[in-house]
């Protein structure tokens, strides 16, 4: 496949390299510039706004511009972030965001380099592609339509589950008020809507190995099992790596419309459904005040970025080249 | 490719566990699209089915009154729709390019400041200034605000999609590739566009159909930024100021009082918003074959097999 | 170095926008000095006229272009245009003001108003009031909106006069400016009143005697209580079928049916936490009412233990119980006369239109006598932003808007031929696919007793219902407000418990002898008792002074 063949003669590689070291550096910056401004404005730029975590944000009548307001409202210390540790609540949400990270994480990773490697191996070409077509529409729906087709099953009055409960003679539940069956709705609902994402990227990662790999692998004689297990999955583990580092670096924000809309805003799964972000929308909602707002994100990213700097450095102890950075 | 025909069994699984595979995918890919079937339904159902059965598979009566109504009553569904085409072709367009250039700087180890922009994307994934900070800085330094660039360039920029590109490109494009160009005399930009993007191409079909999923899918900026020009709102805006709407009454109604139920009363029927999500999903849809061409068709040719 | 470099950025972020935030620092925002004389409204506006809007000295006036955000409207752009054309014809004779109006829908006032307020947009005037995230209350105090009490008597004397002294009485504030007025509210529905919606078709073919029931159920507090109720929605179930719930409604509004409670304005939003008992008879009457926890009292108790129970006799549907479908399930039910109590917070000469809309006989039972409080003044209202370039111009607009029929109708019914026709009369009948594409949130725009009547309203509309509403009586604590900002952690602790077990319980779904202690120690633990004293205090001090 690869037109030229691979040239180890290195002296003669960075004579040449240096040769225009500093037109490249110039020309490759240019590649970079358009992103690097657009993160300069549009993400470095509003970061002065962290500052309000620390503020009681109010205007300033007589100059109201943002800056003008931001100078003028006063100090907070860390009181913005103390809501979030008021009352026993907080443990519950600290420990179900976590908890279903983890379980999102781990079977994120497990199923769709299971479901990516299947598809690889369907011999019908086109059944492949319209599996994979319809493994991405749940992507398409948006939470809040997931929330009224869940609803079509297990509503109290119409739900079809429910019809079925009293045909059979039993009493219908309303599970909106039985905590029991949610974690598995939730990681069901998580799986369903994710997957035919994530198995994409590792399809595309498949695609991209380099054939010669397997040729070489049939021709010493490997089996398709072998051929996976030394060639699929070892080439896919940079992707996986980077992927499992950039869910940990989320590990404490949850997916709002999945604990919010799909068990349809019931308090009474608030032990099992209860988030950092839930919690912290139906705090502010009646406040509505941004610096508590930005308290806890910055509380999350903080967090995350600690999460994030750990698995990376466990990651490249075990595999130097899987690292993020 | 070489070795048609030969080590078929050899190269394929048992036929036993390929039928394995046809269930297991066969019941998750049945179970996807089994929800859009069911919008696909309600859509068609008529309000009084709903109100007297509820959500169903089996409606009462069928009905395309929603459908009528939703062409008759909001002419803005045409514009939006053009509007959502030109903001996904451009921001797709601009973003996947912007996205190669950034994450192919990133992947070239002989790149002297890569380790820089590499954190410096990879920061802002984690932190942000929140949303009111990017709205000052968007709205009264950029003049995001009442035009189809407000609708755009916020979304520009992923840092995810670079992190996955840069891999796609360690993983897929071997870096003698680039110094052999080089020692040929191909231009920077040209070894990109002419050799690097080729073999990258299910890499940059995956990018693409990522953003142009988040373009097409995006109301948050239309709500933030298009306020007295409504001309510009995409479909997807108005499918959730419908739903949005809905969900405000809701939360309301025990503070509105009375305006809340004559309100409630005007909202759109449940079948009409089912039927701005079938708009909005058809024609995503469609397009991802395209794109699906670059991310499986790559797979005869990655593997050996006929 | 990246932390330096984020210090760099952060700099930056500061000087940019504090360049851009420049070209506001001369405009005359500030309120403290009213009179100033350097504005060019007040130079150009004859100052010796007490009422400048009638004055024909629009050519006088700098033209200016103001920009408004409403709410809850249904306006499509071309609708708009359409109509704009007449508005900014007659604004630039009138006060020399082009309109710039920005036709918000409910989506975007919690989110995308909010937003725009604390990013200092260029808007001029928004709608607020006393009972969303866009909290009139909050954003005075906050210092977002312009204290209006030295403006009114030059630019606005004619809303003086208008608006009744009890109205802005209720909207006064204890705003970043001190005690005061920071919003023009609308002369709409400045009453409330509790009601049970009663489906009086299918009670007479239950074999009731529907007037009769009506009259022994009005302001009688026992009837949600009494075997009278219980037996009405028994009968009812038997003859429909055991998929029929005859009590239908909103769990919240239940509860303040049942109970007999006002909204105190102030309490938090969307998880309400105070009651304040009245006497329904007699509204104005002092009973010594104090603030309470809503859920701690035996009235909640019998409430939540009755509600559960007619809820276990199968009265009340499981999408009751569901806070996402409650209200789109009544609005079903309503629409398709499948109920025969339901409820309702009374809109004037609303049993009429509903009538005619599900084509039963329906009765409205009042469970207490019209009253006002805060909310009367501050259920719609409009407030101009601290970032007007033109405050004085701002009020001189809405002066207008408030006292002008012609105005009014334009901005809120739209162009006569157009949007409307006028019968002979006087009232109007509206051009009903036009009218689909222009309209407003009638009730958000002003002071809409000055409308012209529609058809179906009657000639005499206007009149019966300024009646109806001006023989409410005032609250005992008149138009107090709680200001509970102080206590931020604790409502936002509040608000989840509440969300938690607030509404199931007045939905009846679940066992208040279970669930209602266990609900109680969670408020007690999230700061109730600080709060209430607090309110308390507030209350007794309101009174007192």
């Amino acid at each position: 496949m690869t037109r030229i063949p691979a040239k180890k003669n290195k002296p003669t590689a960075s004579s040449l390299y240096k040769f225009s070291k500093y037109k490249k550096t110039l020309v490759l910056l240019t590649m970079a510039a358009p992103t690097a401004i657009w993160l300069l404005l549009l993400r470095y730029l509003p970061m002065g706004g962290i500052v309000l975590a620390f503020k009681d944000y109010k205007i300033n009548p007589r100059n109201p511009s943002f800056i003008s307001n931001l100078l003028n409202s006063e100090w907070m210390g860390l009181n913005n972030f103390k809501f979030l540790f008021m009352t026993d609540d907080a443990k519950i949400m600290f420990r179900n965001t976590l908890a279903y990270n983890i379980v999102f994480i781990i079977l994120g990773i497990i199923i769709p380099v299971a479901f990516a490697i299947m598809l690889n191996e369907i011999t019908k070409k086109f059944v492949a592609k319209a599996y994979q077509t319809l493994m991405f529409f749940p992507y398409f729906l948006s939470w809040v339509v997931v929330s009224y087709f869940l609803n079509a099953f297990i509503d109290g009055q119409y739900g079809m589950i429910t019809a079925m409960q009293q045909a059979a003679g039993g009493t219908a539940v309303n599970w909106y008020y039985e905590p029991g069956p949610w974690p598995y709705i939730i990681v069901f609902a998580n799986l369903w809507k994710n997957v035919g994402y994530t198995t994409m990227l590792y399809l595309s990662a498949i695609t991209g190995i380099d054939s010669t790999q397997y040729e070489a692998a049939s021709i010493d004689g490997a089996t398709k099992w072998q051929q996976i297990w030394y060639v699929t999955i070892p080439n896919l583990r940079t992707m996986i790596c980077i992927l499992f580092i950039m869910n940990v670096g989320k590990i404490f924000n949850a997916d709002f419309g999945l604990f919010y809309s799909v068990p349809m805003n019931s308090g009474a799964l608030y032990p099992v459904t209860q988030v950092i972000d839930t919690y912290v929308y139906r705090a502010l909602k009646v406040t509505g005040d941004i610096s508590m707002s930005a308290a806890a994100g910055l509380l999350q990213n903080v967090l995350g970025f600690i999460c994030i700097l750990t698995a990376n450095t466990i990651v490249k102890k075990i595999d130097s080249d899987s690292g993020m950075f | 490719m070489t070795g048609k025909k030969k080590n078929l069994r050899l190269n394929t699984v048992s036929r036993g566990t390929e039928a394995v595979i046809y269930i297991v995918l066969g019941l998750f890919a049945l179970c996807c699209i089994i929800p859009f079937i069911f919008v696909i339904i309600i859509s068609f159902s008529s309000e009084e089915s709903i109100r007297q059965i509820g959500y169903s598979f089996v409606p009462m009566e069928w009905s395309t009154e929603a459908f009528r109504y939703a062409f008759q009553r909001l002419p803005q569904i045409w514009r939006s729709y053009f509007n959502s085409l030109f903001i996904t072709v451009v921001g797709t367009i601009v973003s996947t390019l912007m996205c190669a250039l950034y994450s192919y700087v990133l992947y070239r180890p002989d790149f002297k400041f890569r380790r820089f922009f590499n954190f410096f994307s990879f920061f802002t994934m984690i932190f942000g200034g929140g949303l009111v900070p990017t709205y000052i800085v968007c709205k009264q330094v950029l003049g995001l605000n009442e035009n189809y660039a407000a609708l755009i360039v916020p979304l520009l920029v992923n840092p995810f999609n670079i992190i996955i590109m840069r891999t796609f490109f360690q993983s897929s494009v071997p870096l003698e590739l680039i110094e052999a160009a080089t020692i040929d005399g191909s231009g920077e930009y040209s070894t990109l566009f002419r050799v690097v993007a080729p073999i990258a191409k299910p890499g940059v079909a995956t990018i693409a159909l990522l953003n142009a999923l988040v373009f097409w899918n995006d109301w948050y900026l239309s709500l933030l930024y298009i306020q007295r020009n409504k001309i510009l709102q995409p479909l997807q805006a108005l499918l959730m100021e419908l739903q949005n709407n809905v969900e405000y009454l809701n939360r309301m109604a025990g503070q509105m009082g009375a305006a809340a139920i004559q309100e409630a009363s005007k909202l759109p029927s449940q079948s009409l918003r089912m039927v701005l999500v079938v708009l909005i999903v058809v024609p995503i849809a469609c397009a991802y074959p395209f794109f699906q061409r670059y991310i499986v068709a790559g797979l005869s040719v990655g593997s050996v097999k006929g | 170095m990246k932390k330096l470099l984020s210090l760099v950025l952060a700099m930056l972020m500061v000087l940019s926008l504090a360049a851009c935030g420049g070209g506001n620092n001369d405009a005359p925002a500030n309120n403290d000095t009213p009179a100033k004389t350097d504005t060019p409204a007040n130079t150009d506006a004859p100052a010796n006229t007490d009422t400048p809007s009638d004055t024909p000295a629009a050519s006088d006036l700098d033209p200016v272009t103001l920009s408004i955000w409403l709410h809850g409207s249904t306006v499509t752009p071309e609708a708009s245009a359409k109509v704009m054309e007449s508005v900014n014809a007659y604004l630039k004779d009138k006060i020399n003001v082009t309109l710039e109006p920005i036709w918000g829908t409910w989506a975007d006032f919690d989110t995308a108003t909010v937003t725009a307020l604390a990013g200092g947009d260029d808007v001029d005037i928004y709608f607020t009031c006393n009972w969303s995230a866009n909290e009139y209350n909050k954003y005075a105090r906050d210092g977002y909106w312009v204290k209006l009490d030295d403006l009114l008597p030059t630019y606005g004397a004619d809303l003086l006069t208008t608006i009744p002294d009890g109205i802005w009485e209720c909207a006064k504030t204890n705003g970043y400016d001190g005690m005061g007025v920071y919003a023009v509210p609308a002369l709409k529905d400045t009453a409330t009143q509790n009601c049970w919606d009663l489906n009086g078709t299918l009670l007479a073919e239950l074999g009731y005697d529907v007037d009769a029931v009506v009259e022994s159920a009005s302001l009688n507090p026992d009837f949600y209580y009494s075997d009278e109720f219980e037996e009405m929605l028994q009968k009812a179930k038997d003859a429909k079928g055991g998929d029929f719930y005859p009590l239908v409604g909103e769990p919240v509004l239940f509860e303040r049916i049942a109970t007999g409670t006002s909204i105190v304005t102030g309490d938090l939003n969307g998880a309400p936490v105070f009651s304040y008992y009245y006497d329904l008879e007699h509204p104005a009457k002092d009973i010594g009412s104090k603030l309470v926890c809503k859920y701690a009292t035996p009235e909640f108790k019998k409430f939540a233990e009755r509600t559960y129970y007619l809820s276990q006799k199968g009265f009340i549907s499981p999408q009751t119980q569901n806070v996402d479908t409650a209200n789109a399930y009544m609005e079903a039910c309503r629409k398709s006369a499948s109920y025969l109590f339901c409820t309702q917070s009374y809109a004037f000469g609303c049993e009429l239109d509903y009538a005619r809309d599900r084509g039963i006989d329906v009765r409205m039972i009042p469970t207490d006598a019209p009253y006002m409080d805060a909310t009367s003044g501050q259920g719609a209202m409009m407030a101009i932003s601290a970032t007007s370039k033109n405050p004085e111009r701002a009020l001189m607009f809405l002066n207008l808007l408030n006292t002008d029929p012609e105005l009014m109708t334009l901005l809120n019914y739209g162009t006569e031929g157009y949007t409307y026709n006028k019968n002979s009369d006087g009232t109007i009948t509206f051009v009903d696919e036009v009218r689909t594409t222009y309209s407003p949130w009638r009730n958000g725009m002003g002071n809409i007793r000055i409308l012209p009547a529609t058809s179906d309203e009657g000639a005499d509309y206007w009149d019966r219902f300024s009646a109806y509403y001006d023989q409410a009586e005032a609250l005992p604590y008149g138009s107090f407000i709680v200001d509970v900002s102080g206590l931020s952690n604790e409502a936002t602790a509040l608000a989840n418990v509440y969300g938690q077990y607030g509404f199931q319980l007045m939905a009846g779904a679940t066992n208040p002898e279970t669930v209602l202690p266990e609900f109680l120690s969670k408020l007690e633990e999230a700061g109730m008792q600080k709060m209430l004293d607090t309110a308390n205090e507030q209350l007794a001090a309101y009174i007192a002074g």
